[in-house]
């Protein structure tokens, strides 16, 4: 009978005491420390004004008058269209009037803007300098067997989020590497601040003044009286 | 129908449902959410999850409906301490409870006041202003309301809820044509909604009604109305109540116009196509016969089983014994 070949891989005993466990620990403690840090840094959204609400909003009723426009009659939706089409080229939505026509001011400028990117600066660096330290600290702490160690390091990088979500709850800012995945599509407002609003409104006009009108409800007497007919 | 529970807010549940859910109180205002515990024994023992504060305000507001105004007290004192007094909910909930508990007119005018406080502070806050308009409702200023509604929606019109309250408002005035407008509004937010079809559509039967002869054009808007929320929602008492009531009112008029062909051609101008008369008969029997069928429905299942309401099905028997 031949016994099924047993792989052993040797490894020094004390590997799991000395490395394994510590890299565990500080890396779950860091990212502890590092969500309480970011919720310290965080700083509350700046309330918008209501002319800015008020702006957004018009557009967002458009858009919407555009995409559910067939649930309104032909006349409901001629008038409608006349009424938002006149007030978008007029700009009676804007929220600062005064600016129709003149370019955009530099974002670089304006003290609003820049205090965003601060915030985000603050959320790069608070992820930034803990992995540089500890990925140091492990390199400087453990060598000899850097290979084994780094290994660890980037698994529990990676893999920690469960234990994360069980300790500080589903929606933490501990770990990095879902924090870099929401940084690569910032959420990009239907209106930055780069851009025209006037423009968007004069867009949305124009779609809204090419948009062919088909009534849902045409005809549905008929559809219903045939569909219950079989 | 989903029974009612504490995750969903308790606007549209009938009263014995929110009583049974207000009796609930005493169970959750006996297990406080946060620990009692010192700073850093708190943060491992407490069983705060964010349903636990849905379930605090809408039992807040339940306990509110059914008077129970200790509980309310209680539970908004405890949002308070865990959300601070500036939040602009706690605000809100505070200025709910207030309002609940003014005995008279005169404190409900100092709630008012309040308002209007918080208003000149911040005007975006959107709630508040909700508030002060369900306030001058409920003094009675209705013109009052639906000029602070229609400020309201100026600044903000994608607001759903308000657009339905103005339609609601100027359907107590029997000012049909803006209450079709907003509800209209309502529609183009929901456009598969079969309740906003059927609120559309029963104003405009109200409208048709209001002159007379009723208006041709108004009740075929109507009926083609209740008919998509036939078409969207098969099992919609409502819808098919309305079928029945407006094909009742087209076809004698219907017949009459058939007669005089000049009047139809007078009815083209306005681009809404009048249904014919046989597809309106053929309507109102389908209404019948699936109205009887709800009825019996009701009559076969246990209490409660059946999804409709007790009233809408005994306004059904009625009509149908018309």
């Amino acid at each position: 009978m031949a016994e099924p070949i047993v792989q052993t891989i040797h490894r020094d005993p004390a590997l799991f005491w000395w490395i394994l466990l510590p890299i565990t620990v500080v890396m779950i403690l860091t990212g502890i420390l590092r969500h309480y840090a970011m919720t310290l840094l965080q700083t509350t959204p700046k309330k918008q004004d209501l002319p800015k609400i008020r702006q957004q909003r018009s557009l967002a009723r458009g858009l919407s008058l555009r995409q559910n426009a067939n649930v309104l009659s032909p006349a409901a939706f001629s008038a409608r269209k006349a009424y938002m089409v006149q007030a978008y080229q007029e700009g009676k939505f804007l929220a600062e009037p005064e600016m129709r026509g003149k370019p955009r001011p530099n974002p670089m400028s304006d003290p609003a803007a820049m205090e965003g990117m601060m915030g985000m600066m603050k959320g790069n660096m608070a992820m930034m300098i803990p992995q540089t330290l500890i990925m140091g600290w492990i390199n400087a702490f453990f060598s000899g067997f850097v290979i084994s160690n780094l290994s660890w390091y980037f698994l529990t990088l990676f893999g920690l989020q469960p234990v994360y979500n069980f300790i500080l709850g589903s929606n933490n800012a501990a770990n990095q590497v879902s924090q870099q995945m929401g940084m690569q599509n910032p959420a990009a407002g239907m209106m930055g601040p780069e851009q025209d609003p006037d423009k968007l409104f004069l867009a949305e006009a124009e779609n809204l003044e090419v948009l062919e009108h088909r009534w849902i409800l045409e005809g549905i007497e008929e559809r219903l009286v045939e569909k219950y007919a079989v | 129908m989903a029974t009612a529970n504490l995750l969903a807010p308790p606007s549209n549940i009938a009263p014995p449902a929110a009583l049974a859910l207000s009796q609930k109180a005493p169970l959750i205002l006996s297990n406080p959410p946060t620990s009692s515990l010192p700073w850093p024994l708190s943060l491992l023992f407490s069983r705060e999850t964010p349903e636990s504060w849905a379930i605090h305000e809408n039992l807040f507001l339940s306990a509110l409906r059914t008077g129970d105004e200790e509980s309310a007290a209680q539970l908004l004192s405890r949002l308070a301490s865990r959300f601070g007094e500036h939040n602009e909910r706690i605000v809100t909930l505070r200025g709910i409870y207030n309002e609940a508990t003014a005995q008279t007119p005169a404190s409900l005018e100092k709630v008012f006041e309040g308002y209007e406080k918080i208003l000149r502070e911040d005007p975006t806050n959107i709630s508040i202003r909700k508030r002060r308009v369900a306030v001058l409702k409920s003094l009675g200023r209705t013109s009052d309301a639906v000029t602070a509604l229609t400020v309201l929606l100026q600044n903000s019109p994608t607001d759903v809820e308000a657009w339905a309250e103005a339609s609601e408002l100027y359907a107590s005035q029997a000012a049909w044509g803006q209450a079709i407008y907003c509800a209209e509004e309502v529609l183009l937010f929901a456009p598969t909604s079969w309740s906003a079809h059927a609120h559309v559509a029963t104003l405009h039967s109200l409208s048709a009604s209001s002159t007379s002869p009723p208006s041709l054009s108004g009740l075929s808007l109507a009926l083609k109305h209740f008919c998509r929320a036939v078409e969207l929602n098969e099992g919609y008492l409502r819808a098919f109540y309305g079928v029945k009531i407006v094909a009742s009112k087209l076809l004698p008029l219907l017949s009459d116009t058939q007669v005089s062909s000049r009047k139809r051609g007078e009815q083209d101008d306005e681009d809404v196509p009048v249904p014919t008369l046989a597809s309106v008969q053929k309507l109102d029997e389908i209404a019948t016969k699936k109205l009887g069928e709800f009825i019996r429905d009701f009559g076969s299942r246990k209490k409660g089983q059946s999804g409709y309401d007790e009233a809408e099905i005994v306004a059904a028997k009625e009509l149908l014994s018309r």
